[in-house]
């Protein structure tokens, strides 16, 4: 029930690995780790900037979806918001308050862990009430808050039981227990479904959304997946090397990525993209792709010619979704055609390149598979990105 | 079917012979012991006569012997061993589990050279120590006390490596910092959360210490000089130098079992305490 500020939040983490390898006993190199964490990321002499320029301000109730490859600093960010990374710099404010070097008891959030991280000696009953005690709340209110909490996440039946003695999901419900049962002003969950199967994921998935109803309060949520970031985020925030690269509403973040890596990482399955022309006629503007030319939507040609985009060569991108099956068009052939049931998903060579068309079944199924085609794709949904930048030309 | 009756007898074969190695250390083992209680229940005629693994009728007398005997008092040897002992394996233990914690879950300068320092301590035979931490006794006048002989006892480098090793394998930091999100303090999470999870491995070190310091007769034996403060080891070593002509061995034998009591019991309520696997449904594996 508070609002979160960061302002120009970053993270560095100082070079310790490297002084140890130097140090090493008779001179032998440690064979190098793959740290594929640490591979994209800034590095200065001061150490490895894991996040950098980060600017947010979260509104009251919002559900803010932190999402990004792993490595991209979402974690750290997670972290640094509850207190338990040292923010390197930048302030951080919860209800208006400067929170930079409060102790993490003193934040008032709660928080839930990837891996549960749940009391292994203590029942579910004790588990959800041991920061109530900590409060030294009156035992009734304890009883009662417990469960409550216990009845909305529907895991009473389990509170005399051990950790040791749930399931994956029963656990992670527990989890999520302890961290409502106190009523925080900022609710963390760190990729809380990550450990689930796909089944019980998608479950519990429709049931964060049903707890957000019933307890009003800030969410902040971290996940690589992006599934996940569509469907519970008021507001979703794209990372990537430890910058922001798209603070937006899921729609926005879809229709409209900023650039090329948003573009790919939301929606699946992946966005296409051509090497193909802009060209500017006027006030109108045209993609030309092969012997295709396809005029934008008037909605994107008034964002291309407010930011006076010339004619040049540009990377289109298409969804998947929004490629036709045309009598003449861009040419194709179809590698693969995998059957899902209400629509096929077609893998094509086009121009040289691999792309993925989803075409809906409607009825009836042509196979599509070794054949010659043709696609194409209206104009409202072509994405336009920079041969230099990467950039989404519409910003 | 000839393969499988085949293997059949193979396994029995190697299961014999595996049995009758293990029951041979395990006689090996517990004979000494079975040896003690024969020998503490048959008079001293009957021991310097021929030897029978009958159980004898005195065992009553004997320990009637052992216990009210007027030079040797050894309910007070173990009220005193039991007390010195007891203390110190749980000043040791926790302060190691502490210092252990300490090491493991926070990071600051000079972590590292703490730890080297502490393992180096280990190095330093006790003997060593010892020498000095006599001279000082004595030079403070401190002899005689049996707090002198608890407190060091707080500092035990091998417990504290044992305890780290354990909290490295056992305990993820995630259940440290969900406590710290709870609401708890440092210290209210050590006690509540991280001591609770170490229990096998304090179980362990509680055993070992209570032992070492049971057994302990170098140490006390050089402190302790007044009779109302001897400790139940430096008595047994009286017993040797006790009278001939007098010399009871029923009742010295009474004496033995009764100074390997107390750790036989120790262990065997500690034991329990030794299961494994406290940890596992705290965090997906």
């Amino acid at each position: 029930m508070s609002d979160v500020q960061l302002k120009n939040i970053m993270k560095i983490y100082p070079y310790t690995e490297a002084k140890k390898e130097k140090k090493s006993l008779f001179g032998k190199k440690k064979e190098e780790k793959p740290e594929h964490h640490t591979a994209h990321l800034q590095k200065t002499e001061k150490g490895v900037i894991a996040v950098q320029q980060f600017n947010l301000d979260i509104k009251d109730k919002e559900f803010i979806v932190l999402v990004g490859p792993s490595g991209c600093g979402k974690s750290t960010t997670l972290r640094m918001v509850a207190g338990l990374e040292e923010i390197s710099e930048g302030e951080l404010y919860i209800d208006g308050e400067l929170v930079n070097v409060v102790e993490p008891k003193d934040r008032d959030i709660a928080m839930v862990f990837q891996n549960y991280a749940l009391y292994p000696h203590m029942t579910v009953y004790d588990n959800m009430a041991y920061s109530l005690k900590i409060k030294k709340l009156p035992k009734d209110e304890i009883d009662r808050k417990v469960r409550e909490a216990a009845e909305i996440l529907d895991i009473t039946q389990y509170l005399d039981r051990k950790p040791k003695a749930l399931s994956g999901g029963q656990r992670q419900r527990v989890a999520i227990g302890r961290a409502i049962v106190r009523d925080p002003k900022v609710l963390l969950m760190d990729e809380p479904l990550s450990n689930l199967d796909a089944k019980l994921r998608n479950q519990m998935r429709a049931e964060i959304i049903k707890l957000r109803q019933r307890i009003n309060t800030t969410f902040i949520y971290v996940t690589h997946d992006q599934t996940e970031a569509m469907t519970l985020g008021d507001r979703i925030v794209v990372m990537k090397d430890g910058y922001i690269q798209q603070i937006g509403t899921p729609q926005e973040v879809f229709d409209h990525p900023r650039n090329l890596f948003v573009a790919g990482f939301i929606g699946t399955p992946a966005m296409n993209t051509f090497d193909a022309k802009l060209v500017k006629e006027g006030d109108k503007y045209y993609v030309e792709i092969e012997n295709e030319k396809v005029e934008l939507s008037k909605e994107k040609e008034e964002r291309l010619l407010a930011n006076n985009v010339e004619s040049q060569d540009v990377i289109l991108g298409i969804r998947p979704d929004h490629i036709q099956i045309t009598d003449k068009g861009i040419s194709g052939k179809v590698d693969v055609s995998e059957l899902m049931g209400t629509s096929s998903h077609l893998h094509m060579t086009v121009m040289g390149k691999d792309c993925i068309a989803i075409i809906p079944n409607n009825g009836e199924t042509v196979n599509y598979m070794g054949k010659d085609i043709h696609i194409s794709f209206n104009g409202n949904v072509a994405h336009v990105f920079s041969k230099a930048d990467d950039k989404n030309l519409e910003y | 079917m000839n393969n499988n009756a085949k293997a059949k007898s193979k396994l029995l074969l190697s299961r014999t012979v595996a049995y009758l190695v293990l029951i041979f250390l395990s006689v090996l083992c517990l004979f000494f012991f079975y040896l003690m209680i024969l020998n503490s229940s048959h008079s001293n005629f009957e021991l310097q006569g021929s030897f029978t693994f009958k159980f004898g009728k005195f065992f009553a007398d004997n320990f009637n012997n052992a216990w009210n005997d007027a030079s040797i008092k050894i309910p007070r040897g173990m009220l005193n061993s039991f007390l010195i002992a007891i203390i110190s394996a749980v000043l040791n233990v926790y302060f190691s589990a502490l210092t252990a914690y300490g090491i493991y879950a926070y990071d600051f300068k000079l972590k590292k050279i703490a730890d080297a320092f502490i393992i180096a301590v280990m190095m330093i035979p006790s003997q060593v120590s010892t020498v000095g931490f006599i001279q000082l006794a004595y030079k403070y006048n401190l002899t005689n006390k049996l707090w002198l002989l608890i407190v060091p006892s707080i500092a035990g480098p091998a417990t504290y490596f044992y305890m780290k090793q354990y909290l490295k394998a056992t305990l993820p930091l995630e259940i440290v910092e969900a406590a710290r999100i709870d609401g708890s303090n440092e210290f209210v999470t050590f006690n509540r959360i991280v001591l609770p999870v170490m229990k096998p491995a304090i179980a362990v070190q509680m055993i070992f210490s209570f032992i070492a310091s049971w057994n302990n007769y170098f140490t006390p034996s050089l402190l302790l000089t007044k009779a109302e403060y001897k400790t139940v080891p430096i008595m047994i070593a009286q017993l040797r130098s006790a009278d001939y002509s007098k010399f009871d061995l029923g009742k010295m034998y009474m004496f033995i079992m009764l100074a390997i009591l107390p750790v036989m019991i120790v262990y065997i309520i500690l034991s329990k305490s030794i299961i494994k696997g406290v940890t596992s449904g705290s965090v997906k594996g």
